[in-house]
């Protein structure tokens, strides 16, 4: 299957949902989609197109808002559905009941990002440790690592 | 009764440090759970901060056995971001050190399926083999681990007569012993009776949760990045895609061995038709604002980089999935019902590689048992008013 047959079959399934259907380079096909219509649009892509695999979940610190690139996979492209939400509400729907494999991805967004993941079944940190300082989201572009004072145990003081 | 039992993130066991937590009624394990971020490394950050050449040796540092696929995922995709085709010579040689990384991979973690099952002269005999294809990786690069053969627009070494003969030369005993392990490990009888039916993945789940790699293909998902989406040269060297239905850690050993034997076919195919010309064009130092999403199959599955450039010499944001995250989803849906005694060796047929799953934050841990929980800081302190009580410690001459 081509390319451009792949971009019309998302169209036709995805109707007024693909705000932007592009496809920049081979096997590599870009659809926005707004995002309320996330679930939604991963559902058709997995149900009709057999998008079943999903590689990641890219999260980028883009100004005012958060671009969010879910990458796919199937035997033929790699589909990347992207979606934007403003940085003051950082809110994204779950889509692990429709992927489950998706869980370890939106955990890990929430931890770098403080993106807030609606009805994500297993909320704790992934990466970040339990005693890692609140609202403190390293990926996000205006936080700067500041290497804490070192204390030697027993040192000089 | 129901106990939890932590394992790692030291352990014995574990080759390196992740957390695991399972809740066992008698020697059956009724839950899982994994923990991550015992040494997170902040690699994603400070590869925002490094420009694009610095980014090649930090993406290489990601992993230390399959250091070359992180780093020709991450090239392959800066290569499309800086509109630079590197010549023909250059990704024979980039795709030959591919597949022998993927052999070394391979044969290491046979060795390590050998050990975990209890046949350690199987651990012996594919790590001397192993050794064959290290004296390549060094004769090609000088290097055992960190090849440092990528650069933006080709490889920094050619492969000379002597070097193509002598890699030639040592394919055939690495097929004759492989085709040994592929008898070995699909009819010796202590070896099959303690591997099969170990570990068992659905193909159902094995879609559903998105697993990679010969972990999918052992599950009978057809999987591969190679023919999926051929990148490089793949596209003209011929190779079949390795499968097995059992769906357990037999199958995994066996997806592996046969693997082997197509590397080696690619190996021969890539040698043999080595184009002549050069190896790398230069590339220029900074990229035009745009994306690229690049794919590479890595020894333990796929691996996805996600590169923004802005303009600079610098990327935007460069997002690393590398194949062991992928396939945690699978292990904990493995271990569901096994036993205690198989954990080590369903834990290793993912063929696990910590650290390349833990990239992103500083080394943190945080440490928890049956009762109560202690946070790394608060170990610490402890350790610091312990040490604080020693009156003798301090100020103690030096004993030299």
């Amino acid at each position: 299957m081509t390319d451009s047959e792949i971009v019309e079959k998302a169209k036709a399934y995805l109707g007024g949902k693909a705000l932007e259907v592009a496809n920049p380079s081979l096997r590599r096909i870009f659809i926005t989609v707004a995002p309320g219509d996330l679930a939604a649009a991963v559902t058709a892509l997995r149900d009709h197109m057999g998008f079943l695999y999903l590689a990641t979940i890219s999260g980028v610190d883009d100004k005012d808002d958060f671009e969010l690139l879910y990458h796919f996979g199937n035997e033929h492209v790699c589909l990347n559905v992207r979606t934007r939400i403003p940085k003051s509400a950082p809110r994204i729907a779950s889509i692990t009941p429709v992927i489950p494999g998706a869980i370890f991805y939106e955990r890990e967004l929430q931890d770098m990002f403080g993106i807030i993941v609606e009805n994500i079944p297993d909320p704790r940190p992934l990466v970040l440790p339990d005693d890692w300082p609140a609202e403190n989201f390293p990926l996000r572009k205006d936080w700067k690592f500041e290497r804490p004072e070192e204390k030697i145990p027993g040192g000089k003081p | 009764m129901k106990v939890t039992i932590p394992i790692g993130p030291q352990h014995p066991a574990l080759k390196e440090p992740i957390s695991l937590r399972m809740t066992v009624d008698g020697e059956v394990i009724k839950d899982a759970d994994l923990r991550l971020g015992y040494n997170h490394r902040g690699l994603e950050k400070l590869a925002e901060e490094k420009t694009w050449v610095q980014n090649i040796y930090l993406t290489e540092r990601i992993c230390g056995i399959c250091s070359h696929s992180h780093a020709t995922c991450f090239v392959q995709g800066v290569e499309k971001l800086m509109e630079i085709d590197p010549p023909k010579r250059g990704l024979y040689i980039r795709i030959l050190v591919s597949e022998l990384e993927r052999a070394h991979s391979h044969l290491l973690w046979l060795g390590i399926a050998g050990h975990e099952a209890g046949f350690d002269s199987f651990f012996m005999y594919t790590w001397r083999d192993r050794e064959i294809v290290m004296d390549l990786l060094e004769i090609i690069s000088g290097n055992r681990v960190h090849y440092a053969i990528n650069t933006l627009g080709g490889v920094r070494r050619d492969v000379d007569e002597a070097q193509r003969a002598k890699i030639l030369g040592s394919l055939d005993t690495l097929r004759k012993r492989t085709e040994f392990y592929l008898m070995i490990g699909a009819n010796e009888p202590s070896f099959v009776a303690r591997l099969a039916r170990v570990g068992y993945l659905s193909k159902d789940d094995a879609v559903a949760l998105c697993a990679v790699g010969p972990t999918a293909r052992a599950s009978g998902v057809a999987r591969d990045v190679r023919k999926d989406d051929p990148y490089a040269v793949y596209g003209e060297v011929p190779f079949e895609v390795c499968t097995a239905d059992s769906c357990d850690v037999l199958g995994r050993t066996v997806v592996r061995v046969k693997e082997l034997l197509q590397s080696y076919n690619i190996i021969e195919f890539l040698m043999k038709n080595l184009p002549e010309g050069s190896i790398a064009v230069k590339a220029p130092r900074k990229a035009k604002p745009n994306e690229v999403v690049s794919r590479y199959e890595a020894p333990r599955g796929e691996n996805i980089h996600y590169i923004k450039s802005n303009g600079t010499d610098k990327p935007e944001r460069l997002k690393v999935r590398a194949p062991t995250l992928a396939n945690y989803a699978a292990t904990v849906k493995m271990l569901k019902n096994g036993f205690i005694a198989d954990i080590p060796l369903i834990f290793a047929a993912i063929d696990p590689c910590i650290c390349c799953a833990e990239r992103t934050v500083e080394v943190v841990d945080a440490r928890s048992g049956e009762e109560r929980t202690l946070r790394f800081s608060e170990l610490r302190r402890m350790a610091g008013e312990r040490f604080e009580k020693v009156s003798q410690k301090r100020n103690a001459a030096w004993p030299f």
